[in-house]
């Protein structure tokens, strides 16, 4: 049947032990593969030349028009919960770039995604891979088409700076992107908590989709306008208004009628990351628990 | 018979997928309270504005909402799917027009999505209704029996209209692999125009009238106007003569975009 | 315990590559995978499993759906974390290391594909060579060996999602090996495939063991992959190890009654008249050295022990007695040794 001396293969191919290499190559090889994921879903997306344009369109236009009819309201009711339509365009800019950007990037973590990798069975193709699992996960999946939802966010933001007279300071300044980066990386924890959650269960997708997608449309708004009852959950036990409505208060100096101290206008970009920190642990708990009990 | 028998069928389909169908309810209502602390804010203690007050503005959003089902607001690629993977060829050989199957089928599905979807929404609001509305305020309700009829005349319009919209669209798959885009952006004008994210008589009057020569205006905006008691009269006919229109213009450019694209389905053989 | 006689195993020298060429590339020992369910007893998947794989082999691991053979797998590649028992391959623990390990270690899993669904397959192939840093030349040379025995150019452009069954399975074997893993494992790799496809799956595999050593685990449901394939054999059923050796040694020994189904000339009325046509005694068809064990109209199937006789001789006295139209010759399946096996309670054959 076969040789009595079994050879084994003789070449050279991947050095196993990555303790051999030096750390910082190693980092280099990590970020190398994820461009090339990210660049060869690009690519396939960007065949569909007139399809993609249409999406991006599309994108630009949806929230454009949602924008829109609350714009066209303003005509006639002139303020929202004693805001212009420049603070509700600044606030809702401000929320769409972060939000729109936080889908994009972590597009591998999209809960409905994520999980029918894990149903079909074809995450364990990235557990086979010498590669780091987050990694691969983010690079599973990016949807260039919200370049267009992004643009439009920059668009209604670039509308409210013409309308608005914000009186800018270093600090602000300063400030700004790390509001974008507080929400981006607070959105982006829902995000994996929700993929995390479909190592167990398929059935609690609609209730992360509340705070998710929920989550968003609530930043649109000034936080003063809603129920008493939502605005205490959505601050206390899911601190979501951290993250754009206070923020906001500061950078266009505007009175606070929900009566919190100061400080809590510039605690977002701390939830945002310290929920990220969290949503990192949960996925490395789901990790070790899917490979301990398999699908 | 054949027409019944095939919306009885795609009902009862559609109704062993009641999990889907009621998956999402749960964050539409949440949407649909976020809308109503708008239009809440926006009033700022008016008695009316563009003529509706604020309970009924509050009883606009759980129409708005309840409607998503049935009239497949956020998207809808039946015949696109169909077209493209080559489905289509068989559903031409049936006794049946086309487009009179896909009719009958959407009707079917409407009608569960009504069931499983928009009673439910609207019994939620109604019942949180006093927790959502200013107080001593109602939900409310058509003024009698007539316009409750014209309100359900108005509904059926409504859907054909959507449908009408919905089927050319998706015809657009004859023509180009990349339906999808085209028929995502058509969708994302109709929630600017149909009066699905506020009515219509909000906006300014230039911007109604634009809206207005669209077909979509005559979609959710109608059952608004209808069911609210906005328009009375001569004036209900009259909107609704203008849906029976629409749909018989949907309806039949449709069949005439249905026969070029099946022809030129054929040339190209498929 | 009957087991194929390798060598013992050698002393370790350190965390390095290089190792003594005859020690054990595969070795478990008491493996166990539990299972704890809500409500339910705990479910022993693997149960105690003990074999030694040595380099370049190529062995078959059977048994029955449920019998553990996924889960053994899924212990081997590092996908699941025993509940008990030692495991390494190449000298380490998978689950442990898995970077480390998975480099070294080729997997196919029948029902789904490790390659990426939306990009066309050179594409996939690309993006492997970068994660296993395979160094251009190695991976030109493969590309070119595989596209050549596995007839991959058709569709080496077309996006996975739109391969066929048959098209996707090859592109995952020559996923698998592009980067010369020294262990190829395979789940079930001909399921769904028709015979053409089946065979040269089963070829490449062969060339793959036999020309480059790869030493091959494979799990699978048909007999026939065995047959062709694999000298040595593991049955597991239940969670535990029934055998493990040679193939035609296990048919031999457990193997159970042979069939033989004939179609007689006419269909033959009972004498009698009282409907009972189906007797199983009528004496008409009474053979020495078989039993009838079904009637139905002219089909008449016969059992009978390979000890006892042969086939030869059966359908000789068979077609002596009566005006035979057809036959055919049946063999126990896999399934019912099996059953025989773990029925009789063959645990440590002799």
């Amino acid at each position: 049947m076969m040789s009595t001396m079994p050879h084994l293969p003789s070449h050279p191919t991947a050095r196993s032990s990555s303790s051999l290499r030096p750390p910082l190559a190693d980092l280099h090889h990590h970020l190398g593969l994820l461009v090339r994921l990210v660049g060869a879903q690009v690519r396939s997306q960007l065949q569909y030349r007139v399809s993609f344009t249409m999406d991006v369109v599309s994108s630009f236009l949806m929230f454009g028009f949602e924008f829109g009819a609350l714009a066209a309201l303003f005509v006639r009711f002139e303020t929202l919960g004693g805001w212009t339509l420049g603070e509700v365009a600044f606030m809702g800019g401000l929320t769409a770039v972060s939000f729109k950007t936080m889908d994009m990037l972590f597009s591998g973590f999209d809960p409905p995604a994520f999980g029918e990798h894990v149903r079909k069975g074809t995450f364990d193709a990235i557990l086979l891979r010498p590669a780091p699992l987050t990694l691969q996960v983010l690079g599973s999946r990016f949807v260039l088409m919200r370049v267009g939802a992004i643009a439009e966010g920059v668009a209604v933001f670039a509308l409210a700076l013409w309308l608005v007279d914000v009186h800018w300071t270093a600090a602000k300044l300063t400030f700004l992107p790390l509001v974008v980066i507080g929400q981006l990386a607070f959105f982006a924890a829902l995000f994996v908590i929700g993929s995390t959650v479909t190592f167990w269960t398929v059935d609690s997708i609609e209730a992360m989709n509340i705070l998710t997608y929920g989550g968003h449309e609530l930043n649109q708004y000034p936080a003063h306008i809603y129920p008493l009852g939502l605005r205490r959950f959505f601050t206390y036990v899911v601190p979501t208004l951290f993250l754009a409505y206070y923020p906001t208060l500061y950078l266009l100096d505007k009175p606070d009628p929900t009566g919190m101290p100061s400080w809590v206008r510039f605690i977002g970009p701390v939830i945002g990351l310290g929920a990220f920190a969290g949503a990192t642990a949960i996925w490395h708990i789901g990790i070790r628990h899917y490979r301990s009990t398999g699908t | 018979m054949l027409l019944y028998a095939i919306a009885r069928q795609s009902f009862r389909r559609h109704l062993t997928y009641r999990a889907a169908a009621a998956a999402g309810l749960l964050t539409n209502f949440f949407f649909g309270i976020v809308r109503v602390a708008v239009l809440t804010a926006l009033y700022d203690g008016r008695p009316e504005a563009a003529g509706i007050t604020l309970p009924a503005a509050i009883t606009f959003t759980a129409l708005s909402q309840a409607v998503i089902g049935p009239l497949a607001a956020f998207s809808w690629f039946d015949v696109m799917r169909s077209v493209h993977s080559g489905e289509i060829a068989g559903d031409l050989l049936r006794p049946i027009g086309y487009l009179t199957y896909w009719l009958a089928h959407d009707f079917g599905r409407a009608l569960t999505q009504f069931l499983l979807r928009g009673v439910p929404m609207l019994i939620g609001y109604v019942l949180l209704f006093p927790w959502i509305a200013p107080a001593d305020t109602h939900f409310v309700w058509p003024q009698g029996g007539a316009m409750w009829t014209a309100t359900g005349v108005c509904a059926v319009l409504a859907w054909l209209i959507s449908f009408g919209w919905r089927f050319l669209s998706n015809l657009s798959a004859f023509w180009s692999p990349d339906a999808r885009g085209i028929i995502r952006f058509v969708f994302s004008l109709s929630w600017f125009a149909s009066g699905f994210l506020f009515p219509l008589r909000y906006f300014p009057d230039w911007l109604q009238q634009l809206c207005a020569l669209t077909p979509f205006a005559y979609t959710v905006n109608a059952i608004t106007e209808v069911y609210l008691g906005l328009q009375r009269g001569g004036d209900v006919v009259r909107l609704l003569a203008i849906q029976a229109a629409w749909a018989v213009a949907l309806l039949a450019a449709g069949a005439l975009v249905l026969r070029a694209g099946v022809r030129r389905l054929v040339i190209l053989g498929g | 315990m009957t087991h194929h006689p390798s060598a013992a195993e050698a002393p370790r020298t350190g965390p390095l590559v290089e190792r003594p060429p005859l020690a054990p590339l595969i070795d478990v020992r008491d493996l166990a995978k539990h299972f704890a369910m809500r409500r339910r007893p705990l479910v022993r998947a693997v149960d105690g499993v003990t074999f030694r794989v040595a380099p370049g082999e190529l062995v078959g691991y059977l048994g029955p759906n449920g019998a553990g053979k996924s889960t053994t797998l899924k212990m081997l590649t590092g996908l699941l974390v025993p509940t008990s028992g030692h495991v390494t391959v190449a000298g380490r623990i998978p689950w442990r290391e898995r970077r480390a390990h998975v480099a070294t270690i080729g997997a196919v899993f029948g029902q789904r594909t490790s390659l990426w669904w939306d990009l066309p397959v050179i594409e996939s192939f690309d993006l492997l060579r970068y994660i296993y840093r395979i160094p251009a030349e190695r991976y030109r040379a493969n590309l070119d060996t595989f596209r050549d025995l596995l007839d991959l150019d058709a569709f080496l452009q077309t996006p996975v999602r739109s391969l066929s069954l048959g098209q996707r399975m090859r592109a995952d074997f020559a996923a698998a090996m592009l980067h010369d893993p020294t262990v190829l494992f395979l789940d079930e790799p001909t399921i769904g495939l028709d015979v053409v496809a089946k065979e040269r799956v089963r070829r490449f595999i062969r060339h793959l063991n036999a020309e480059r050593g790869t030493t091959v685990l494979l799990t699978t449901h048909d007999l026939a992959d065995v047959e062709r394939l694999c000298h040595r054999v593991l049955i597991i059923d239940g969670g535990r190890l029934l055998y493990d050796g040679n193939l035609a040694e296990l048919q031999r020994r457990f193997g159970g009654r042979r069939e033989l189904v004939v179609d007689l000339a006419e269909d033959v009325t009972d004498i009698g008249g009282d409907g009972s046509a189906s007797r199983l005694d009528d004496p008409r068809f009474a053979v020495s050295g078989a039993d009838v064990i079904a009637r139905d109209g002219p089909r008449i199937t016969y059992a009978f022990d390979r000890d006892e006789t042969t086939a030869a001789d059966l359908i000789a006295r068979v077609t002596q007695r009566l005006r035979v139209v057809d036959l055919a010759l049946k063999e126990p399946d896999i399934e019912t040794t099996v059953r025989r096996i773990y029925e009789e309670r063959l645990l440590d054959g002799a």
